[in-house]
């Protein structure tokens, strides 16, 4: 029986390489989630192995909450007096991005996705993981860049360039380019090194964010790192002492969590492509069996039993799923390649990172392929083995009933389940291991559900999406129609793997647009400013003294910088946001109630209805406002806001709260109005003078910074749709495969259509609007239960990020004529070969 | 051989419906070479029903499929009217096969998907031309189908396949309709039934046709009978009976 296996294999070359092509696909992205994981893995341990090399002791700030604050810089001297501490050294370090070097030909660095870090050059070669390349280590007056930053962007020692700091821009001299570790794995990022006494100031920051200790040889850990402890003393809560191996453990946790993240989504698109791939196995195995049925039943009449045929069929799975599996390992190589370059396009560059093939890698991507391949094809197999032998003087069957009983049963079943899940999923409510789990489960049961009940509904489906075509070719189109609709089980297979991946994209769109549409009413409902100032990457942030300056400024009618925060409110954690009281007025919209943001209260606070609602607060209540830094401000409730849309955090503060807390004096954003009818040019001056002083500040209007965030939105649904199309690419192997049978089946009546006149090209247009048909049967489905998922999940959103659901009529349109035109390609071959067919040799056949 | 056969005596005034001169097909080369025709000349006479005779392996399917623009000549020259079908392109052959020829094959007549009626309006149909309704109406009520149109081929028995084959056939008005073993598959009564039929056709409507077969029944219905062997043509018969029929293929057959 083995040799008949592989016979079969052989005689079927082409539609079971297609077959293994499709697996081995969708093995290739969940290879590629291990490979790039594991490989950002090792980088980033490798990363912090390097830069934690040489230190015994780590002193840093930890906060309960909020960012933590710098150490004051005495305690380096405390420290350093301890006995067993051979050297203390602070470490002073710019936040990222805000250090910013320009080219000799004056733009800055790009922001390529890896950050530009800036810190204080540290002397003693123990405690610093940095050595010099070239030149020398920064004097007071000059800095270092890493040697490969230094190549890539054309930075010669020994020149003179423009750095932007926070506080304006600076004239430092390179003094040497620097090697982190032996081979300067930076990761990408842009590191640069100041000297210690110009560090604090040009940083912009106070204090040092850690103490790293080398400890004197022979000395004890434990013992040193308790008398470290008491010398710090008890006036510090805040302050940690951390030993080598803590600081490890931490750091590769952090990182740990954020590839596992990355890696996890595309494993998820791994999986979808797996399940789809399913499809179309299951699909061939079930039209190669059925038309064997005769040999089957032959071979059952010369004395095979049922499970010698079942095994030749699974023997046959096997090997297609470990070609599939091998063929993956190698694939996955290539789609890592290929995301990363996606991602660079896309400016989130991946950090360098070695190739890894875990054993797990490798034993998960056999067990996949050959699993799925075998689990696709047990259906088949099985009932392959019930061929009753007499089927081998009768003839075949063609299977065409659309369902049974236990079909629809089951079908609707599954939605039903589907359903629970998904609603399930949606709330939220248990650990996101159990919403992914009900959303994933839902969508898979769902799926199933609609593929069991659609063969239900191809004819009427496929009758009304043929009437163009039937207008168009007349007799072409309506046997082209009445092909997708002879075996409606078998289009509705082929569709349903093209319905996944389409269910998918359409629900991004669906979810994408009303956000998109949310953030466009939240807008132009709420927003007065005329301007809206934020940085390029909506992390560095802008001194407070700005909103100061831009309101000096005669063509300002008001402007104010807002600070986002974590605070401790009567004693809860929560999301604060401070801006200058006084401006709001002419800014934002945010519905107040019950009071006015403009009151002589000092300290004065505004909290948001749902907020006060639930904690039975009135305006002229008192709540305690507690920040990271310790400090603690009695603040007065003098009104409530309605209209969370803009800013989402339930307590407003003034900033004079912030100035006295003595807390993140910095702007994250800004916003500014003009006074009435100021004149177009001098805005226009006064907005490019904010943009030379701030090289990445995107100064915008109101309507400019609305259509950017959109942007921001489709670009998101881009990557999505990206990933999703490797599913699409498999369905549509899998309706090339479908055809390519047919046509093979129907080798008899092609050849009588072409006896009596049809034209090769009649007959090539013929098959390539079947697969038309079966493809936008796809798309319909699949856009269909696409808005369905995608109205779900917004009305799961809050309504701060999608109010209302939004289908973009015109996207989802594209879509399914993308998807038509798709399955005309996908027909290419099958069709050129039904042209070819010799009419004779198809009479006879 | 050849002076058996008389040049075929034109009994009509007009020019055969189709002639083949010096017609050859080999087929393989070298040891595997089969010769399946060999310098055929024949003239299937318009208006007339003709039958090719002979054994199996003798040549008689091919020499139709060739007349037909299914397969091609190795050497000679086959006409359908003024049309050389020697020459012909592919795409020529596909386009004088839709609008004037007819086919009835043996079996598998008819497309699954199709009703009755858009089987026999089929040939038209892919031309895009409208079918003449009156002519159609007239070749459904001659055939009796006009209660089964709109049902498919599998709802249909075999003689009511065949019928709707031969419907199909005459809709368009062919120039000729070529018939391979049309009642092969058929039981000897609607065998009969689709062969009076077609003499029929043949009588009262003009029509001519050639068809294949090795029953001398159906032979017997035709107007004449050319017999085969060895592809060549080795006798012809005129207004055959069965036992003419047979008496002559024992005579110069196997």
């Amino acid at each position: 029986m083995f040799r008949l296996t592989i016979k079969n294999l052989l005689a079927n070359k082409v539609r079971f390489a297609l077959t293994t092509f499709g697996v081995m696909l969708a093995v290739s992205f969940v290879v590629s989630a291990f490979v790039l994981g594991d490989g950002l893995r090792s980088s980033f341990t490798k990363v912090t192995e390097e830069a934690t090399a040489g230190v015994d002791l780590e002193i840093r700030s930890v906060a309960e909450f909020g960012d933590p604050a710098p150490l004051p810089i005495s305690i380096v001297d405390r420290v350093a007096g301890v006995d067993g501490v051979e050297d203390a050294v602070p470490i002073i370090e710019a936040d990222d991005n805000a250090v910013r070097p320009l080219r000799a030909d004056g733009e800055p660095l790009p922001l390529n996705g890896q950050p530009q870090m800036a810190f204080n050059w540290v002397a003693n070669d123990e405690l610093s993981s940095f050595s010099v390349v070239d030149g020398a280590a920064p004097g007071v007056g000059e800095f270092t860049m890493d040697v490969d930053a230094a190549d890539t962007h054309g930075f010669e020692v020994g020149q003179t360039y423009e750095v932007i700091v926070p506080d304006g821009r600076v004239d430092l001299t390179l003094s040497g380019t620097t090697s982190f570790g032996a081979d300067n794995t930076t990761l990408g990022a842009v590191l640069m090194h100041m000297n210690i006494a110009d560090a604090s100031e040009l940083f912009g920051v106070d204090g040092v964010s850690q103490v790293v200790v080398e400890l004197a040889d022979g000395a004890d850990l434990a013992a040193t790192h308790a008398a470290v402890e008491a010398a710090i003393g008890s006036g510090y809560p805040d302050v940690d002492v951390a030993d080598r191996a803590t600081v490890l453990a931490e750091s590769t946790e952090e990182f740990t969590r954020e590839i596992d993240l990355f890696s996890n989504i595309l494993l998820g698109f791994g999986l979808v492509s797996l399940f789809v791939s399913t499809f179309i196995i299951y699909n061939t195995f079930a039209i190669v069996l059925s038309q064997r049925t005769r040999e089957l039943a032959l071979l059952r009449t010369v004395g095979a039993d049922p499970t010698q045929i079942k095994r030749s069929v699974l023997g046959e799975a096997v090997v297609v799923g470990a070609l599939a599996s091998v063929g993956g390992i190698g694939g996955g190589v290539l789609v890592a390649k290929g995301l990363e370059a996606m991602f660079g396009a896309m400016g989130a560059e991946l950090p360098d990172y070695p190739l890894i093939f875990a054993t797990r890698t490798l034993v998960v991507a056999v067990l996949i392929g050959m699993g799925v391949t075998m689990l696709a094809a047990i259906g088949p197999a099985r009932r392959a083995a019930t061929v009753p032998p007499i089927t081998a003087l009768t003839g075949g069957t063609e299977a065409g009933t659309p369902g049974s009983r236990t079909r629809k049963l089951s079908g609707f079943g599954l939605i039903a389940v589907g359903l629970v899940a998904g609603a399930i999923g949606l709330s939220g409510a248990g650990p996101t291991a159990a919403t992914v789990a009900g959303l994933a489960g839902g969508a898979v049961a769902m799926f199933l559900g609609v593929t069991l009940l659609s063969p239900m509904v191809v004819g009427a489906v496929t009758s009304v999406l043929g009437w163009p075509m039937r207008r168009v070719a007349g007799v072409v189109g309506r046997l082209a129609q009445q092909n997708a609709a002879r075996n409606p089980r078998r289009t509705a297979t082929t569709a349903a793997a093209l319905m996944i991946g389409l269910a998918l994209v359409s629900a991004a769109l669906v979810a994408g647009e009303s956000v998109k549409a949310t953030i466009g009413t939240t807008v132009e409902r709420s927003a007065i400013a005329d301007y809206v100032i934020t940085d390029e990457l909506l992390d560095a942030d802008f001194p407070a003294s700005l909103a100061g300056d831009i309101r000096a400024e005669e063509l300002v009618a008001g402007a104010a910088g807002f600070t986002h925060l974590e605070a401790k409110v009567d004693g809860t954690v929560t999301d604060v946001v401070g801006f200058e009281f006084d401006q709001i007025d002419r800014l934002l919209d945010l519905s107040v109630q019950d009071g006015s943001f403009v009151t002589d209260v000092v300290h004065p606070v505004v909290v948001s209805t749902d907020e006060a609602t639930e904690l039975g607060l009135t305006p002229g209540d008192t709540v305690t406002t507690e920040f990271s830094n310790g400090s603690t401000v009695e603040t007065t409730i003098v009104a409530l806001f309605d209209d969370q849309a803009i800013l989402a955090e339930h307590y407003l503060v003034d900033r004079s709260v912030l100035v006295d807390a003595g807390v993140t004096p910095s702007a994250e954003w800004l916003a500014v109005a003009l006074i009435d009818d100021a004149p177009a040019a001098e805005v226009a001056t006064l907005v490019a003078a904010l943009g030379d002083e701030y090289p990445a500040a995107a100064v915008e209007t109101a309507d400019e910074f609305r259509k950017r965030i959109q942007g921001s939105i489709d670009e998101s649904l881009a990557t999505v749709n990206v990933m999703v199309a490797l599913a699409v690419i498999i369905a549509l192997i899998g309706i090339a495969n479908t055809l390519a049978l047919s046509v093979f089946e129907r080798t008899r009546e092609l050849g009588l259509v072409r006896a009596v006149g049809m034209t090769r090209r009649q007959l090539r247009r013929m098959v390539r609007f079947e697969a038309a048909l079966v493809a936008t049967f796809g798309a319909v489905l699949g856009v269909g239960l696409g808005i369905f998922f995608g109205w779900a999940l917004t009305t799961a959103l809050p309504s701060s990020f999608a109010a209302s659901t939004a289908v973009p009529i015109g996207s989802i349109v594209t879509l399914m004529i993308v998807a038509g035109l798709a399955g005309v390609v996908a027909a290419w071959l099958p069709a050129r070969r039904a042209g070819r067919l010799d009419v004779l040799d198809a009479i006879s056949h | 051989m050849t002076l058996l056969l008389s040049p075929p005596v034109d009994t009509t005034t007009t020019r055969p419906a189709a002639f083949a001169r010096g017609a050859t097909k080999v087929y393989g080369s070298g040891d595997t070479e089969v010769v399946a025709l060999d310098h055929v000349d024949v003239d299937f006479a318009a208006g007339r029903f003709t039958a090719i005779m002979g054994p199996s392996g003798s040549g008689k399917s091919t020499l139709m499929h060739c007349m037909a623009g299914l397969d091609r000549l190795t050497d000679g020259t086959a006409m359908v009217g003024d049309v050389d079908i020697t020459s012909a392109s592919e795409k020529q052959l596909t386009l004088l096969r839709r609008d004037r020829l007819g086919f009835i094959f043996q079996a598998f007549n008819l497309v699954p998907t199709l009703s009755a009626i858009e089987n026999i309006t089929l040939p038209m149909d892919l031309a895009g031309v409208s079918p003449d309704r009156a002519w159609v109406d007239h070749v459904v009520e001659t055939v009796g189908l006009a209660h089964r149109l709109h049902h498919r081929p599998n709802e249909l028995s075999g003689g009511q396949q065949q019928r709707v084959a031969v419907a199909r056939a005459l809709a368009s008005r062919p120039q000729i309709i070529f018939a391979d073993e049309p009642t092969g598959n058929l039981d000897s009564a609607t065998g009969q039934e689709i062969l009076a039929f077609m003499r029929h056709a043949v009588r009262e409507l003009g029509q001519t046709i050639v068809m294949v077969t090795h029953d001398p029944v159906a032979a017997s219905y035709a107007d004449s009978v050319v017999f085969l062997a060895d592809g060549r043509i080795t006798d012809e018969l005129r207004s055959p009976t069965p036992d003419a029929v047979l008496d002559r293929m024992r005579h110069f057959g196997n």
